[in-house]
């Protein structure tokens, strides 16, 4: 997934991801932006605008980013405590990149504040990358249970999978298919031709 | 773009087979035939009892027609897969073996049992380097950043398993990275 690819279909779908954006000023005729039925935005509003339309409103200063909460400090520390246990899928809201509004985050905020957010989803990216890799490599032998799962399970620590990771978690699953099958391929080359 | 996804990400294992099967290996014909022309190249002549040098795919393909002996790699021997496992399993880094020996050794075994000895033991051994390597492979995932990563030795299937996975961690992480951190971009 190339996050700055113009055309990256990923990148265009994780633009539509929205944040929140707080106006500091009335923009009179404009309030179908926040998909209301109101005519106008008004003073001091929050709507949640999609990443792609929210840098030029930023950028102009028309209003404040309203820090999104899946990356808040609760989401920081409890990364922190255990990785593993985060479900960043829940956070972001399903089909959606947490990582990819997590870099597009960066480049709106800058700074000392990006540099965090950077460390903290390149130790989270880390912690949790081995866990993907691993289940993946044995996902034939785990098998795909169904019903309810309980927390901790591989099965809960997959449903947490972000898209990022989760294409990552197929890629692994792919390649380590594809190589058994031809390690535990039949000796075909044994037939006289 | 119209490969399959699965296609797009790296060669499969059977094409890498197939690179592996130009190399050259001896063999104790069985007919005769004069220097013949290939399009990769001129092989022969074969003159039973002579060693010939063919490559791998002209060998596999005389075996199974019971036309050759196949000469079995010095490093395809008991003692020697034995010697790599042990330090493959004191040491730390990976053990130097051929580049493409998986590919090798499993045509060999498959096609040509019968020119090996100890092939059980052979097998067994291949299994156990090849589970020791991939431990370190996961080993070397945790180490992962968005520059470089160095495995020496490791071997082209081994790559190639690995590839897909680690190409994409790591441009994730180089996204990751604030630019200004990365030098050169």
């Amino acid at each position: 997934m190339d996050f700055n690819d113009y055309y990256s279909i990923d990148a265009i779908l994780a633009e539509n991801q929205k944040v929140q954006c707080k106006f500091k000023q009335k923009i009179p005729n404009m309030g179908h932006l926040g998909g209301g039925t109101e005519r106008d935005i008004t003073q001091n509003a929050k709507l949640q605008m999609p990443v792609w339309l929210s840098y030029i409103i930023l950028y102009s200063g028309w209003a404040d980013l309203v820090f999104p909460a899946p990356f808040a400090q609760r989401v920081h520390n409890a990364l922190k405590a255990e990785p593993r246990s985060v479900r960043l899928s829940g956070l972001v809201g399903a089909g959606a990149s947490w990582y990819m509004l997590g870099r597009m985050l960066m480049d709106i905020i800058q700074g000392s504040r990006a540099k965090e957010l950077s460390e903290m989803m390149t130790e989270a990216f880390t912690a949790r990358l081995m866990e993907v890799v691993d289940q993946a490599y044995h996902f034939a032998n785990v098998g795909s249970m169904t019903g309810v799962s309980a927390a901790g399970t591989p099965q809960a620590f997959r449903e947490g999978l972000d898209n990022t990771e989760r294409e990552l978690f197929l890629l692994a699953r792919n390649s380590e298919k594809a190589s058994k099958e031809w390690y535990d391929g039949g000796n075909h080359r044994a037939k006289p031709i | 773009m119209s490969l399959p996804v699965s296609l797009r990400t790296s060669v499969t294992p059977p094409e890498l087979e197939l690179i592996a099967c130009q190399q050259l290996i001896d063999i104790i014909p069985l007919i005769t035939m004069e220097r013949t022309a290939f399009i990769s190249g001129a092989y022969g002549p074969l003159r039973p009892p002579n060693r010939a040098k063919v490559p791998i795919w002209m060998a596999v393909n005389l075996k199974t027609k019971k036309k050759c002996h196949i000469v079995p790699p010095e490093w395809l021997t008991y003692d020697y897969l034995k010697e790599r496992l042990e330090e493959e399993t004191s040491k730390d880094g990976f053990s130097k073996l051929p580049f493409r020996y998986i590919e090798i050794s499993k045509v060999l075994l498959d096609v040509a049992s019968d020119d090996l000895e100890n092939t059980d033991k052979l097998r067994s051994l291949l299994k156990d380097l090849r589970e020791a390597r991939q431990a370190k492979c996961r080993a070397g995932l945790s180490q992962i950043d968005y520059s470089e990563l160095s495995l020496p030795n490791l071997c082209a299937m081994e790559i190639n398993e690995i590839r897909p996975f680690f190409v994409e961690s790591m441009s994730v992480l180089t996204q990751l990275t604030p630019p200004q951190n990365i030098p050169n971009s």
